[in-house]
């Protein structure tokens, strides 16, 4: 069996250390697991980004990237393993005004009422030893429009917008998005991912959590997949398509052939377990047809798109001898 | 500017210019006052020592500090919290308990102009007549023990969801009024009320503004009731502030 999950996740425990923080990482997670009450909501996440990535969290619902997100923040301290930020404790980053954040607000709009934009902007700019000039931060989240307006009567596009800014106004060298676009619409969207993607050639380590695997795909240089409070696959965005695009195909054989099966048209990756047979394909319809001129005695035929949690396991199983964790 | 003081002018700021909260705030205890004026007792000696119009006005003093705190530290602090605008502050480095600090004080803010209308009304329609120094101090002294009402407001506004708070807030304004013995002597209270109005804060918030007036001079249990109730609900505050930010976004 080929097949390996791979993810800094699956490390064996008792190897502290191996990931810890060294020059230009921007944050790094070691086996850590928190619950809420009885929902473990990170389960043994392991996971180090260098600074000046341009990162994805992707995963469903519930996968435990807003957790993840708090951990990092010193929201939330886990019960066991080890985080660091910028080198130091998550509260000790914050607190030294090196992280940036955009929190999910549900139905609020984050913002505090009876000011105008420009108020809520320079109080939080005061709040940071030494912020990003004012203009500078405006014009990154292209507000200059909104400055004279009062927060309560901007659209959802725009206050989340004015929120991204309030994230850059001090000058973050980490700066962590949680599903900045929830609230927009298409056109939104694209100008805030135009930003974002200007923002983080600036040298700052951005990382977003997003169930769209578009957007993943299209903005972060690398994508981390998060399921069940791990991560499930780490690979580069550009790679993801072909992934997601390839078929998986599901049979029993009697006598399964690995080599042969292995050289049918369109497969990409061969998985046998006694009679079950998984094959990974390109074109699974010139996979089938191959299957059966080559006559190979297959049962219980299945094609599926196999899932994108699969898809990323595969896409980000590395060759041998390599570390697990980019 | 310290990230402190940058957050304190901010949020003071904020309040003021929301003057239509802040004229249903300062103006209800007022007319609250007003509709027990025209009382028949007014001159009848009660609790003891002081006359019922001079008890009256220190009691709607202590009433209007109550109301104050529940819906200034209250009903707006819940509704930020559920806006995310606190959450947002979290992830800045303005510590954890400068959010608090500055909700108190800004709360205090709003008890000043309460206890001074309730004595200008007093004043004039109250049949409360002192010295110009006596004003002064029963201002500051009722201002002070004024904290205990600031800081249930500011707990409240922690721990109530918005859509709740304000059945939580007015039934606490009215429950500690009654219970207090501010709508009423409390000596003509059956006896069970009675020791109930002593455990509460505002009892004594309320002795205490009329020792000053009535001459009976230093009251320690008072102060030492009015004390561990401000310590108390400090730290409770302190507390229920750290596990809502624990809770972060679960």
């Amino acid at each position: 069996m080929r097949a390996r999950a791979v993810s800094a996740g699956a490390e064996p425990p008792g190897r502290p250390g191996t990931t810890a923080w060294r020059d230009g990482a921007a944050f790094s997670f070691e086996e850590v697991r928190h619950r809420y009450g009885a929902h473990l909501a990170i389960d043994g996440l392991c996971l180090s980004v260098s600074q000046g990535e341009m990162v994805a969290l992707l995963g469903p619902n519930g996968a435990g990237k807003s957790t993840a997100m708090s951990v990092l923040l010193g929201l939330a301290r886990p019960q066991e393993g080890t985080v660091t930020v910028l080198g130091t404790s998550p509260r000790r980053a914050v607190a030294d005004g090196r992280v940036g954040a955009m929190l999910q607000t549900g139905t609020g709009t984050g913002l505090p009422s009876g000011v105008r934009v420009e108020a809520a902007l320079r109080l939080v700019g005061r709040l940071y030893r030494s912020p990003a000039p004012f203009e500078a931060t405006v014009a990154r989240a292209g507000i200059e429009g909104l400055l004279g307006r009062w927060t309560h009567q901007l659209s959802g596009g725009q206050a989340q917008r004015v929120r991204f800014a309030l994230a850059i106004a001090g000058d973050p060298e980490l700066v962590l998005l949680d599903e900045p676009t929830a609230a927009m619409d298409v056109q939104s969207r694209r100008a805030f991912w135009t930003m974002i993607r200007q923002f983080g050639t600036e040298g700052r380590t951005v990382v977003f959590a997003t169930h769209h695997l578009q957007e993943a795909d299209q903005i972060a240089s690398r994508v981390v997949v998060v399921n069940h409070g791990r991560v499930v696959a780490d690979g580069a965005g550009a790679s993801l398509k072909a992934a997601v695009a390839s078929r998986r195909v599901h049979f029993t054989c009697p006598v399964p052939d690995q080599a042969r099966l292995d050289a049918l048209e369109g497969v990409t990756d061969v998985t046998v377990a006694g009679t079950s047979v998984v094959l990974r394909s390109m074109d699974a319809d010139a996979t089938i047809a191959a299957l059966v001129r080559g006559k190979v005695a297959f049962r219980h035929l299945e094609v599926g798109s196999g899932g994108l949690e699969e898809a990323f396991v595969r896409l980000t199983e590395p060759a041998p001898g390599t570390e697990a964790d980019a | 500017m310290t990230p402190l003081l940058a957050f304190g002018r901010f949020e003071i700021g904020r309040l003021l210019r929301s003057w239509k909260f802040l004229a249903i705030t300062v103006g209800f205890p007022v007319v609250f006052y007003m509709l027990f004026l025209g009382d028949h007792r007014s001159g009848e000696i009660v609790d003891g020592t002081v006359p019922w119009r001079v008890y009256l006005m220190v009691a709607m003093c202590t009433f209007g500090s109550l109301v104050a705190g529940l819906t200034a530290g209250g009903g707006r602090l819940s509704a930020e919290r559920l806006a995310g605008w606190s959450r947002q502050l979290r992830v800045t480095p303005l510590p954890s308990w400068s959010y608090v600090a500055v909700k108190v004080t800004a709360t205090m803010l709003v008890v000043l102009p309460v206890l001074v209308l309730v004595e200008v009304v007093g004043a004039s329609f109250g049949g409360v007549r002192e010295p110009a120094g006596t004003w002064v101090a029963l201002t500051l002294l009722m201002w002070l023990v004024a904290l205990p009402s600031a800081l249930v407001g500011v707990l409240i506004g922690l721990i109530v969801h918005p859509e709740t708070a304000f059945p939580v807030v007015t039934g606490l304004m009215f429950l500690i009024g009654y219970f207090g013995g501010l709508f009423g002597p409390v000596d003509r209270m059956p006896h069970g009320l009675q020791v109930v109005a002593r455990v509460l804060p505002s009892y004594h918030q309320a002795s205490l503004g009329q020792s000053l007036l009535d001459g009976r001079g230093f009251r320690a249990g008072s102060w030492l009731v009015v004390a561990g109730y401000a310590v108390g609900l400090a730290l409770a505050v302190l507390v229920v502030h750290r596990i809502d930010e624990r809770k972060g976004l679960a």
